[in-house]
């Protein structure tokens, strides 16, 4: 498979949870070798369900099976010195390590950048915490929901009357795995040009708090703090979730205003309504726009308002869900999800690529049975440790 | 002397617009590359006119958008009209030197310009050339005009997130366009490591709907393996118990507990002196607290609410439980751990004068660092110097583009600024009383500048 786009890379993935899992999943699906080395017990993704019948099987774990695609799994416990002898083993041939301990934790075992940085001096050795590893946050704990607050995006979700809202997909940790792949690349681009592998440290904060779309902004700008405001765009109204008759349905106007929405109602006097015409009125007044919205949209599905709105060029969408986006017509056309058979957990159907490359195609294989790899593991040299 | 960057000698020519693709970009800008934004006069950048600098602007309106400033600091900017002969031709002599080449304009739109892949490729046969779309190049939705705020619920992620028993909800910010831009950079990335290697460029079809799946794979896997679909669980999760948003003694002041396991638990009973919680076995277990979720809801809060939420997230993390403060963008500015590590970039802008921007790619190599290379760009600033020392037009040849109006440096049609004015100021009283703003503080360039140790606001000559 010499044709893919990270052929030949080797990674050795010390990371638990999912960031680094996901970060390593982009690898590994772009022809990276990803060794994922797991503690004896298994990541902890393993033990995270939904399980078939909710019996927990650390080979049958939803998260897990989707996070490690095409990865090969050997068990180690890289707090013992055998083990983190055995890690070092690992590095001889690879190129990238990655790791998601609490700052200082691979130190206690000889692991840490600076203790491989000499052994190894080409070696990009990535770091994903909470908070980064310098800073009077360092040591605190977090995870994927306490990113969210602290990255400032939870304050921004959910219903102004109501206490700020999770993201149920978790995006934190993927942003943040996300931030490591590319860091990774970047690392590999600065090996090729100048020479020298080096440390690439990520946060969840901060991977979150780069994408404050406004929030910053707003005050930098113009000194204003910003709240969460239900499922709205903070400048643009209707952009909102709303019911409609066979579930739901994402209104969002285009470049010209609020005129299609007129036509689309059927109701060219709307046009004239200070309503349409003012975005302050419907600041102020937006449910009397959600009063002229309700009947069109109830007493159609949601399927047809966004075909009648994409024949206007507005730029509604359907909200999805998991049966939904399996039976999408959209997505079947073009081939997106991707069936894979595991001996375990059987024949499913995966996410599929997150974009297409037309030379070094994106391709993936199931994950790896707990310790499946094990006897590739380099040797045991009985004089180290 | 400058670091030595990543990407030093990789040029970009960069015909995106709004957020994905400037995210993308100003990536690749971040880490060494030379980025050109690409305007057309008739299809100027939108954003330009967002979030403007102190909620006004001047004659040249199309310059004072703090929300394109962020997205576009570092580059270069060539206003251009692509679908003249003239411009393209000049175009085409650009993208003859650039290994990068980034749009994000519904499929048709660059086939009628004539700067498909296939036609780009005959200039620069090795070019990576990325096409950032809603839905991708084919199928039945191509077409479909996209927004970012209609993507996070297309993509299955909304469907996971709102209050338990209520309707789908949609994050804070247009989530996926974010999260596409850093795909898109990832992939341009994974291209041109293939091209050092093998000397060939690709295209990559980007669709911004599907690089959002991903996010949903457990979902979508837990439906196949147990026939339920997922449920909205609010603040809760199936992986710590309990885990919810508190409110704190400030005004608006939160802060989220996540108990990720027993060893927490046990330290979150000793912090609120709930003796009879660590005793309780039917709480010993995260199903045994999941199942009294309400019950330890409100005890945990009656101590949060004694507490502001900077004290309460800094007792938590000394007792050892999992808990962040929920900071708005104000705390954020302030944030002793963001401003440890340089997290904002101070950054003088020909405009709005120097503001701090964060970060796009905040992450920290030991060899390098990755922060805005420079202002954003005026519509159409370097013209003269792309088009004479990339195309290799003459000065009189560059005169008759500006004097047939196929380059030029403000919109077509420019508007009279007093009506831009009116139509890009924010209804500020409206959107506090909407509940959509907590306040605005009339001294913030004052107290930015205290923060900053420089004067924020200010622009050159005042």
């Amino acid at each position: 498979m010499a044709d893919r786009a990270l052929s030949g890379l080797v990674v050795v993935d010390l990371s638990l949870g999912i960031a680094g899992g996901y970060c390593t999943k982009l690898l590994a699906d772009q022809g990276a070798e990803v060794i994922k080395v797991e503690p004896p017990e298994g990541d902890p993704t393993r033990h995270l369900g939904p399980f078939p019948d909710g019996t927990p099987d650390p080979e049958r774990s939803a998260l897990f099976l989707h996070l490690h695609t095409g990865k090969k799994s050997v068990t180690l416990d890289v707090t013992t010195p055998a083990g983190a002898a055995t890690v070092r083993r690992l590095l001889a041939r690879a190129d990238v390590l990655v790791e998601s301990f609490l700052p200082g934790t691979l130190a206690r075992h000889g692991l840490a950048y600076d203790d491989l940085a000499e052994q190894y001096p080409d070696l990009v050795y990535c770091s994903i915490t909470p908070y980064g590893q310098t800073g009077p946050w360092r040591d605190y704990r977090g995870n994927g929901f306490t990113a969210w607050a602290t990255g400032g995006l939870a304050y921004v979700t959910g219903n102004p009357d109501r206490e700020p809202l999770a993201n149920g997909a978790d995006p934190a940790e993927y942003f943040a795995g996300v931030n490591a792949a590319l860091g990774i690349l970047a690392a590999l681009a600065y090996r090729d040009a100048h020479g020298g592998g080096q440390h690439v440290d990520v946060s969840l904060m901060e991977a979150v708090a780069a994408n404050l779309e406004y929030t910053t902004a707003l005050y930098s700008m113009q000194g204003a703090i910003r709240r969460r405001w239900y499922s709205r765009h903070v400048f643009r109204y209707p952009s909102d979730i709303f019911p409609c008759r066979d579930g739901y349905v994402a209104v969002i106007y285009g470049r010209t205003g609020l005129q299609q929405l007129a036509v689309l109602l059927d109701r060219p006097e709307l046009l004239e309504d200070p309503l349409f015409l003012s975005y302050a009125e419907r600041v102020k007044r937006w449910r009397e726009l959600d009063a002229i919205l309700e009947p069109y949209l109830r007493s159609h599905t949601a399927r047809e308002i966004v075909e009648a709105a994409q024949d206007l060029h507005e730029p509604f969408a359907l909200v999805l869900d998991v049966p939904g986006l399996l039976a999408d017509p959209h997505l079947r056309e073009r081939r997106y999800f991707q069936e894979l058979t595991h001996p375990r957990a059987g024949k499913l159907r995966y996410p599929g690529p997150p974009y297409r490359m037309s030379e070094t195609p994106w391709e993936t294989g199931r994950a790896p049975l707990l310790g499946e790899h094990n006897d590739e593991l380099p040797p045991t040299d009985q004089t180290a440790g | 002397m400058a670091d030595a960057l990543p990407l030093d000698g990789i040029r970009v020519f960069d015909a995106t617009n709004t957020y994905a693709g400037p995210t993308c970009a100003r990536v690749l800008a971040d880490l060494g590359a030379e980025v050109i934004h690409v305007e057309g006069l008739r299809r100027m950048d939108l954003v330009r006119l967002l979030v403007v600098a102190d909620n006004t602007v001047g004659e040249d309106y199309w310059n004072w958008g703090g929300y394109f400033m962020k997205r576009n600091l570092g580059k270069r900017d060539l206003a251009i009209n692509l679908d003249r002969p003239e411009g393209r031709e000049a175009a085409l002599r650009v993208i003859s030197t650039c290994d990068v080449f980034l749009e994000s304009y519904a499929p048709r739109v660059m086939r009628g310009f004539g700067l498909d892949y296939q036609s780009v490729r005959e200039v620069r046969p090795d070019i990576v050339y990325c096409s950032l779309s809603g839905y991708g190049q084919s199928g039945p939705y191509r077409d479909w005009v996209a927004y970012g705020m209609g993507l996070e619920p297309a993509s299955g992620i909304s469907s996971l997130t709102g209050y338990p028993g209520e309707g789908p909800l949609r994050s804070g910010i247009s989530l996926t366009d974010p999260l596409s831009g850093l795909i898109a950079a990832y992939a341009v990335l994974a291209a041109l490591h293939e091209r050092r290697r093998t000397g060939r460029g690709q295209y990559i079809d980007l669709s911004e709907h599907e690089a959002a799946i991903p996010l949903v794979g457990r979902a979508l896997l837990a439906y196949q393996l147990t026939g339920r679909v997922p449920e909205r669980q609010g603040n809760r999760s199936p992986d710590a118990a309990p885990q919810g948003i508190y409110p704190c003694a400030d005004e608006d002041g939160w802060v989220a507990v996540s108990v990720q396991d027993d060893a927490e638990w046990h330290a979150l009973c000793d912090l609120l002196g709930r003796a009879d919680w660590r005793a309780d076995p039917g709480l010993a277990t995260r199903d045994g607290r999941a199942a009294r979720h309400d019950e330890l809801d409100a005890g945990i809060a009656a101590w949060t609410r004694g507490r502001d939420k900077a004290e309460a997230m800094r007792a938590l993390q000394a007792a050892g439980v999992t808990a962040g403060a929920v900071l708005h963008g104000k705390d954020l500015l302030w944030n002793e751990q963001l401003a440890a590590r340089d997290f904002f970039d101070v950054v003088e802008d020909p405009r709005a004068g120097k503001r701090p921007f964060p970060r796009q790619l905040p992450v920290r190599f030991s060899r390098f660092q990755v922060k805005a290379r420079g202002p954003a760009p005026l519509l159409g600033q370097h013209n003269r110097e792309v088009l004479r020392d990339l195309g290799g037009l003459t000065d009189q040849e560059i005169d008759a583009l500006e004097a047939a109006g196929v380059a030029g440096t403000a919109p077509e049609p420019a508007l009279p600024a007093h009506l831009v004015r009116i139509g890009a100021a924010h209804p500020v009283q409206e959107l506090i009383e909407a509940g959509a703003f907590l306040r605005v503080e009339p001294d913030y360039k004052e107290q930015l500048s205290a923060r900053f140790g420089t004067e924020i606001g200010k622009r050159a000559g005042e």
